[in-house]
Formats: C-alpha cells, sequence, structure tokens
C-alpha cells in the first residue's frame, strides 16, 4: 500500500551511497521483499519506476529476490516455509505460539554503479 | 562496480524514530501510537480521555490525509495539539512526527498520543518512536477482524473494543474477537468500551497511569 514511499527511501538510501563511493550513475538495485512484509514487489517496481526520474538511478533496473515466510514453532518444535503472505497458525501442530524467522525483509542487498 | 549496500529499507525511519525516543525520553512523557480502521473512534477516546483522566497532562498529534476536525474536537479540551495532514500518505512515518515535536510542549506532559491516519494495515508498519502501539475496534466493524488485519492485532500492546453499546443490534461475536485477537498475540490486554455512553472508560484510563508510571503523585 506505502510502496512509494518505500522506494523514495530505496532511492535516498542508494543515491547517497553511490555519492559517496564517488560514483554518479547507478546501473541496476538488487532488493530483498519478505512476502510478509507488506510490500507487493510489482507495485515496488513500478513505484520505483515511477519516480527514479532525474535521480541517479534514473536508468537503474531493480531486481527484486523474494523471500518466503519461515518460522518456527515454540510447541512441536517443527521449522516451517510457507507460501502465503501470512501464517496464523504453525502448520503442523496448529498451534499459534510460533516465530517467523523470515519473511519481513525489507532489504536492499547490492547495487551496479557507474 | 559493485557496490555493496546491505541496509534495510526502512532504516532511515526506525534512525529517525529512535531520535524522537531520545527526546521523549528526555522529557519524560510516555509516547502512545493510537492506530485504528476509519471511524472506530480514536478521536472520541481521547475526548473520554482528556475528560476523566484527571490529574494526567496529556498531548496529542493528531494524523490525518486531510483536515483539522479532530485537532479542533481535542483542542476543545485544552489539551494542546498539533495536528498532521499527509496529503495521502496511508501512516505516519517517524519524520512527520519529528517535524512537529518543537511544536509540543513534551517537557509538561505526562502522556503523548499519537492519533495515527485511520487504516487496519500500514500505520502498524512504521515506528515513530512511541512507547508502545495501542489500537482500536469498533465491534461493528465485525468479529472477522483480527484474523484479517493481523500484524496490528500483533504489535499493539493493548486493544479497545469500541461501540459496545451498538452490541445487541448487531450479530457480533465479542468472544471471536478476544479468542482471535489473544491468540494472534497472548500478551494483548484488552478494554471493552463505549465512547458514547462512557462504559469502562475508567478501566482504560486507569491502566494508562498504571503503564505510563504517571498519576502517582507521591504523598
Amino acid at each position: 500500500m506505502h510502496e512509494v514511499s518505500i522506494a523514495l527511501s530505496l532511492i535516498d538510501i542508494i543515491t547517497a551511497q553511490c555519492r559517496k563511493e564517488g560514483y554518479g550513475r547507478i546501473e541496476a538495485v538488487r532488493v530483498r521483499i519478505g512476502r510478509a512484509s507488506g510490500i507487493m514487489p510489482d507495485a515496488l517496481a513500478f513505484a520505483f519506476d515511477a519516480i527514479k526520474g532525474d535521480s541517479m538511478a534514473s536508468g537503474a533496473v531493480m531486481e527484486i529476490e523474494e523471500v518466503s515466510l519461515t518460522g518456527r514453532c515454540r510447541d512441536c518444535g517443527v521449522e516451517f516455509t510457507s507460501d502465503e503472505e501470512y501464517v496464523l497458525a504453525c502448520p503442523a501442530c496448529g498451534g499459534a505460539s510460533f516465530v517467523m524467522t523470515g519473511g519481513r525483509e525489507l532489504d536492499i542487498i547490492d547495487m551496479e554503479v557507474s | 562496480m559493485k557496490v555493496k549496500v546491505a541496509t534495510k529499507i526502512l532504516e532511515a525511519n526506525d534512525r529517525i524514530a529512535l531520535d524522537n525516543r531520545r527526546l521523549f525520553d528526555q522529557a519524560g512523557v510516555f509516547v502512545i501510537n493510537l492506530m485504528s480502521g476509519p471511524g472506530a473512534g480514536k478521536t472520541s477516546l481521547l475526548e473520554r480521555t482528556l475528560a476523566q483522566a484527571t490529574g494526567l497532562k496529556i498531548g496529542v498529534i493528531e494524523g490525518d490525509i486531510a483536515g483539522t476536525d479532530d485537532a479542533e474536537r481535542v483542542e476543545r479540551l485544552g489539551a494542546p495539539v498539533v495536528q498532521i495532514n499527509t496529503g495521502g500518505a496511508c501512516h505516519l512515518d517517524a519524520n512527520m512526527i519529528f517535524e512537529v515535536l518543537d511544536d509540543m510542549p513534551l517537557n509538561s506532559l505526562d502522556i503523548l498520543f499519537i492519533e495515527n491516519v485511520g487504516n487496519l494495515v500500514c500505520p502498524a508498519e512504521f515506528r515513530v518512536g512511541e512507547d508502545m502501539k495501542v489500537m482500536l475496534l469498533s465491534i461493528a466493524e465485525g468479529h472477522d477482524k483480527p484474523l484479517k488485519y493481523p500484524l496490528m492485532f500483533q504489535e499493539s500492546s493493548a486493544l479497545v473494543l469500541n461501540k459496545i453499546d451498538l452490541a445487541p443490534y448487531t450479530d457480533v461475536d465479542m468472544e471471536k474477537i478476544r479468542r482471535d485477537a489473544l491468540s494472534l498475540n497472548p500478551g494483548l490486554k484488552i478494554f471493552e468500551v463505549s465512547c458514547r455512553t462512557g462504559e469502562g472508560i475508567e478501566g482504560w484510563t486507569g491502566w494508562l497511569k498504571e503503564v505510563s508510571g504517571k498519576g502517582f503523585p507521591q504523598p
């Protein structure tokens, strides 16, 4: 829902780092988006392309790695992976006492600059 | 040339949230991020709280996409208030809060409420420097909400169920709301109130004094 504000933060971060490293153009950026982050990859890519405008990232291509939701159940000890955006109960025992170990990521991995 | 970035996209927000938190701690003010869908009664709860929690000095930051109605309602009760218009953004972020803190007399407050934009989804994703998140759900919104919008129920320390005076006129299953909310968040504190009649408000304000550590003057 707020992909534009995420895309704005992303551009702020990568242009600042690009400048710091002494380069002027960002060719590509690689991001990691968890399935349970509330951010839709297609909408983020669209927002990024729409606002990269005349920034250092104007020609940049965004590559998105999606991360599945993973968790570990405190009741039965099972470690699970899900393709859902949200897990409400342990898929093995149905218990609600589990910790999410992955799937909430909103990370920038690296970028290609010139 | 490949450059490693390895940064969380929300890191800038989280950093400003920490700055806000430092300012709140220095001023000794307890900060609550108040969230709900539109129309659940956030401003009504603040009106009731201001009217009843005598002894607590409360300030309010109002977040809305547009308009100043909420700030005017709070101002009428004599509380310091600042209105933020997000101009379309679906949530408040840490920087929006930081920018208005100069207009808030933090040092003279016990509790600062940050009334977020009415939205059951996005506000739960953004830290603003609060001590805790509290959410409202009006029972007329339906008992299916905890399982449809789980994150806000998981992130909140307390759930205020408002409009319980409407219970006889709806088919809402209050037990299901409680059960589902507690299965998502076993530590969730639940209050049943009616901001219209005032029922249950005392329990809420009593808890506010307890968690904020305010309102117990030394003998």
